[in-house]
């Protein structure tokens, strides 16, 4: 199929604006006699708050009201799936970015000075600063009264019988990996305006907000008004990554109940060290893999135990271990697997979304087992995943049947490797690092996963996706889809996509701004679900649109319209051949409106709970990484990172490959330096800012990392396009670690992440 | 960020007149820590700024004989450009062009990074092998004490309230000294060292060591040098032995100076591998890593 406005690699409708410094984020909002806010976080990661006192607060200079979590006027708590949250507590904290009041006055300073009046009277109860510890508490001490066990989600797959695998395998290897908690580091701290309306109990909520849907849903909720006088319009929004979502509707509610309270707009911005307490982070995971093979490195059988630590509220966190257990056991032919993930309550921060969902650790478990495999099979990990790498037709390790686009995982991958001279660089490095006086060392690894397009058979039924579309009468087209530009620019792959879909030039789409008062409900940016479900309401709602022009066309110029066709805008039929113009201006001629909801929804799934089709399709990715060990100090450069991916058609190419150089950066972080500096005793952060909490800078992420496409469009998807944000950084740590094991010489010496300086020393040394 | 009041005097006499009478002075040389400190807490709130940023009394790299004579308010990335610097002091170009990122060297002075006397400060091993002095204005008087009499401990000097950091002083090099910067960080910029190695070493025609002097920062209180351990290769043709004997010594000052703490079993041997890497680098004629 020839295509016009797809696979173009187009500027991005945003550039220019945000280059410039001309977009507008949250906090560049000023208004007349707008209130700033500061919250007050508690004192104690696990304690019944027994008073709040804010008088003295109420009395500073300039301070015009003091809330608490008891002035909410409707349900005190929100979520999405798990509706646990408190975007202010009142009986109890239950982690250390529990906020207890929220003061807003006429400055920030004066907001942040009367905050610091706000005391609070506690009563400690014992922290449970890790999974086991909250498994192993007594009943009574619980986070969550309904969760007395403290476990509050698991997703079993079960296929086959391990048991048999196991049995019939030549080789049984366990092996025990372990993440830690990973800040998303948006560059842009959260920030939420609300606007009071003057003639009525309605706000109008600005900022930084990826899901405005969930963000409504929760105001709705907790302040008591139909979802009709709540609009929310994000600002441009500086990064997300899963992370605005709940954690910005708690200060979206805080800001809201104040907004209401005093007929005022109220701006609520979080500092750096704010943000990182509050928000949710992605979950550290500790995986229990036995895996059994045949001599000849066939793989029989796959059995995880995967426990993670949910923090202090449910969120995300059953959805997470869907992915995770869905997803861990990889692009492989496996006959029995049975993969149990667990997620547990502790007063740590809380976990949710975070690209990848779940599945970066599971990777990193997973191809790092396999690599352990592969040296007790005398194979190289090269072998062992040729040998058992996903092709047509076979079936997935959950029981899907992969017959229905191309299973492209061993051409991903061949080509990552190609490009990156994968098979040479692992004999010589091996052959080098036999050498004991070698101090440093390199290694090269590989990684491969396939991600599940959008929610999956966990969200059954409900994963759907809206826009409206409206042709002028000057023949602009006009889409509203509440799909939102969290920087991945989306917006500009829906206008390609929309005008593929009306069949016009690019020029011819505009995109409004989010607005969820002028685009349909239609579920969050997430499950990178933006381009793949968007991509289908977006074609129903040209297809619809397309027919009533059709129908226009067909009154004034009184042909039949059988065979129209819409494409670069020009408009076919019988022996017609019209300007899209023309016939936009016939549509109105008859009096007809050329607009148009599109709905989207992902067919029922087959899914008994433990195995099935987990998804509707998937993405195929294989990334290898290369890097050098000082085993001298424990200091490990990154050399390089290929990253290939078969998203199906790329709708831009140049963003895609953005999304990969993104992703790779993001998979550095995780698996060699971002430590929160966690504590089990507290349930503290010790690293509240990026002075403490080290990212990857430029000088860190090479420069010769290298994106590749592999493209082969899904016949699943309208655009033949699947969304790239999540797998772009989905096996990257995973390749990593590979590496710095193989570096280090054997396979699994390293089993935690971040493989930073103090481990890899450490690890090195006891190797030595 | 809250301070009890700001002023920029224009000349060195106006700061000095400002110092004299303000209530609780602070300088502010460039800001890049006082003002990120001042985001947290209130601990500036009554202290009287006195911004000496860019005063052409302090500007400015000089030249003696022995010495080089650097302004106080000279900036890491002016040290790290300064053809007077790499031709006589070489080491403390290559520490001051590993301070944070191009922005924070752009902006932070030489006489910043003493006064705030982190332990972490990437110039202040190289400056101690250099033999530093630093000048001091102090109540009508100038002074000129050791660097190591000026820090005292981690964030703390022996600097009086009204005390003026003029300038730094160091002893140039030997002419064709190698020497070599050694900077341990998690990250490769924008990281506060683990540790960092200043090395200088002149070998003459023979092989024979003429001059050795190396140290560690990131790793001490304050910035040390040990002269018996820099006697420990001078006038010899170094074996491996002696050079482990070396590495051997500087790690096993660690604990003894800073006691055994949690980074102890990391920073110790890690420093030991990393004095000798460093030395075989320098006897084997490589300069400046």
């Amino acid at each position: 199929m020839e295509t016009h406005s797809i696979g173009v690699s187009r500027e991005r409708i945003d550039a220019r604006a945000k280059a410039t410094g001309r977009a507008e984020f949250g906090a560049d909002i000023r208004l007349p006699g707008m209130l700033y806010c500061k919250g007050v976080h508690t004192k104690y990661a696990h304690a019944k708050l027994l008073s709040v006192n804010t008088e003295a607060a109420e009395r500073a200079p300039g301070v015009v009201c003091v809330v608490t979590g008891k002035d909410f006027p409707g349900e005190k708590v929100f979520g999405e799936i798990f509706v646990d949250q408190y975007a202010m507590v009142y009986d109890k904290s239950r982690f250390l970015g529990d906020v207890i009041a929220v003061v807003a006055a006429e400055t920030q300073e004066q907001a942040n000075a009367a905050a610091e009046l706000v005391t609070a009277e506690y009563e400690e109860l014992p922290v449970l600063g890790s999974p086991r510890a909250a498994m192993e508490a007594p009943a009574e001490i619980c986070i969550n009264a309904d969760y007395p066990d403290n476990i509050c989600g698991n997703v079993h797959v079960i296929k086959g019988s391990v048991d048999e695998g196991e049995a019939e395998a030549d080789v049984v290897l366990h092996s025990h990996y372990k993440t830690g908690f990973v800040e998303h580091a948006y560059i842009e701290p959260e920030s939420i305006t609300v606007i009071p309306s003057r003639m009525r109990p309605e706000l109008t909520v600005l900022g930084s907000s990826q899901a405005p849907y969930n963000l409504r849903m929760t105001l709705h909720r907790l302040l008591n008004l139909p979802m009709a006088r709540i609009t929310v319009r994000p600002s441009a929004i500086g990064g997300s990554f899963g992370g605005k979502i709940e954690s910005v509707e708690s200060i979206a509610a805080r800001a809201g109940l104040i907004a209401l309270k005093t007929g005022r707009p109220v701006q609520y911005t979080l500092t750096r060290e704010e943000s990182i307490l509050e928000s949710y982070k992605r979950h550290p995971i500790e995986f229990d893999v036995t895996v059994g093979a045949s001599k000849d490195g066939t793989l029989k059988s796959l059995r995880v135990e995967a426990i993670g630590d949910a923090g202090a509220y449910i969120n995300m966190s059953p959805p997470v271990m869907y992915k995770t257990a869905t997803l861990g056991p990889g692009p492989y032919r496996i006959a029995h697997v049975d993969y149990n993930a667990t997620s547990v309550l502790t007063n740590n921060a809380h976990t949710g979304s975070m690209r990848g969902f779940g599945t970066p650790q599971a990777i990193l478990a997973l191809e790092n087992t396999l690599n352990e495999l592969a040296e007790k099979l005398g194979m190289t990990p090269l072998e062992l995943r040729r040998k058992n790498l996903l092709h047509n037709g076979d079936v997935s390790p959950c029981g899907h049947k992969l017959d229905f686009h191309e299973v492209s995982i061993a051409s991903v991958t061949e080509k990552a490797l190609a490009e990156s001279d994968y098979e040479r660089k692992y004999q010589q490095y091996t052959e080098e690092n036999r050498d004991p006086d070698r101090r440093v060392r390199r290694g090269i690894g590989l990684a491969c996963s396939m991600r599940g397009a959008s929610i999956g058979a966990d969200g059954n039924g409900g994963d759907v996706s809206r826009v409206l579309i409206e042709v002028e009468e000057d023949a602009s087209v006009h889409v509203n889809i509440g799909l939102v530009e969290i920087g991945q620019g989306l917006r500009t792959c829906q206008s390609q996509m929309a005008a593929e879909g009306m069949g016009v030039s690019f020029d011819r789409v505009t995109l409004g701004e989010t607005d969820t008062s002028r685009s349909p409900f239609t579920g969050a940016c997430i499950a990178s679900r933006g381009t793949f479900l968007g991509g289908g309401a977006i074609y129903d709602a040209c297809e619809k649109v397309k027919a009533i022009i059709a129908e226009g066309v067909q009154k004034h110029y009184k042909k039949p319209v059988d065979d129209i066709h819409f494409e670069n805008d020009r408009v076919t039929f019988a022996d017609m051949d019209i300007s899209f113009e023309e016939a936009v201006h016939a549509c109105y001629h008859a009096a007809l409106t050329p607009m148009a909801a599109g709905t989207y929804t992902v067919p029922l799934l087959d899914w008994d709970g433990h195995v099935g089709e987990p998804f509707y399709t998937y993405t195929y990715s294989c990334n290898v990484a290369e890097v050098e060990v000082d085993l001298d100090s424990g200091v490990v450069n990154v050399i390089r990172m290929v990253g290939c991916h078969d998203m199906g058609r790329a709708i831009n190419p140049t963003m895609v490959e953005g999304q990969i150089y993104g992703g790779l950066a993001m998979a550095q972080g995780m698996g060699l330096l971002e430590d929160l500096g966690h504590s089990e005793t507290t349930s503290a952060f010790k690293n509240l800012n990026f002075e403490d909490y080290l990212l990857p800078t430029a000088l860190d992420v090479p420069d010769c990392n290298t994106a590749l496409l592999d493209e082969h469009p899904d016949p699943r998807s309208a655009f033949g396009g699947r969304s790239m944000g999540e797998p772009a950084t989905e096996p990257g740590a995973a390749a990593l670690l590979c590496a710095v094991n193989h570096a280090l010489g054997r396979a699994g010496t390293i089993r935690e992440v971040p493989a930073d300086l103090d481990r890899v020393f450490h690890a090195a040394n006891a190797r030595n | 960020m809250e301070f009890q009041s700001y002023q920029k005097p224009a000349t060195l006499d106006e700061a000095l007149a400002a110092l004299r009478t303000a209530h609780q002075p602070l300088l502010l040389a460039g800001g890049t820590d006082v003002l990120v400190n001042a985001r947290e807490e209130h601990r500036y709130q009554d202290r009287s700024v006195i911004d000496i940023y860019g005063l052409p009394e302090l500007t400015g790299i000089t030249e003696t004989e022995r010495e080089l004579i650097i302004g106080a308010g000279v900036t890491h990335a002016q040290i790290a450009a300064s053809p007077l610097v790499r031709a006589h002091c070489g080491v403390l170009s290559a520490a001051c062009n590993t301070v944070g990122s191009l922005q924070i060297r752009n902006h932070a002075t030489i006489g910043g990074n003493i006064a705030n006397a982190s332990p972490a400060a990437d110039s202040l091993a190289a400056l101690a092998i250099l033999g530093a002095e630093v000048e001091i204005a102090r109540g009508g008087q100038t002074l000129r004490l050791p660097l190591s009499d000026v820090i005292a401990r981690p964030y703390r000097t022996t600097l009086e309230e009204r005390d003026l950091i003029l300038r730094v002083i160091v002893q140039k090099l030997p002419a064709g000294c190698r020497y070599n910067f050694y900077k341990l960080g998690r990250r490769r910029a924008l990281a506060i060292s683990r540790m960092t190695i200043a090395t200088a070493l002149c070998v003459d025609d023979h092989g024979v060591v003429t001059f050795f002097s190396m140290t560690m920062g990131a790793t001490f209180p304050k910035p040390l040098v040990f002269p018996e351990i820099n006697a420990m290769l001078t006038g010899k043709k170094p074996t491996d032995e002696d050079i482990a004997a070396v590495a051997k010594a500087l790690s096993d000052k660690i604990p003894e100076i800073a006691g055994i703490r949690a980074s102890t079993k990391y920073k110790q041997p890690v420093c030991r591998n990393l004095c000798e890497r460093i030395l075989k680098q320098l006897l084997g004629g490589e300069s400046h890593a």
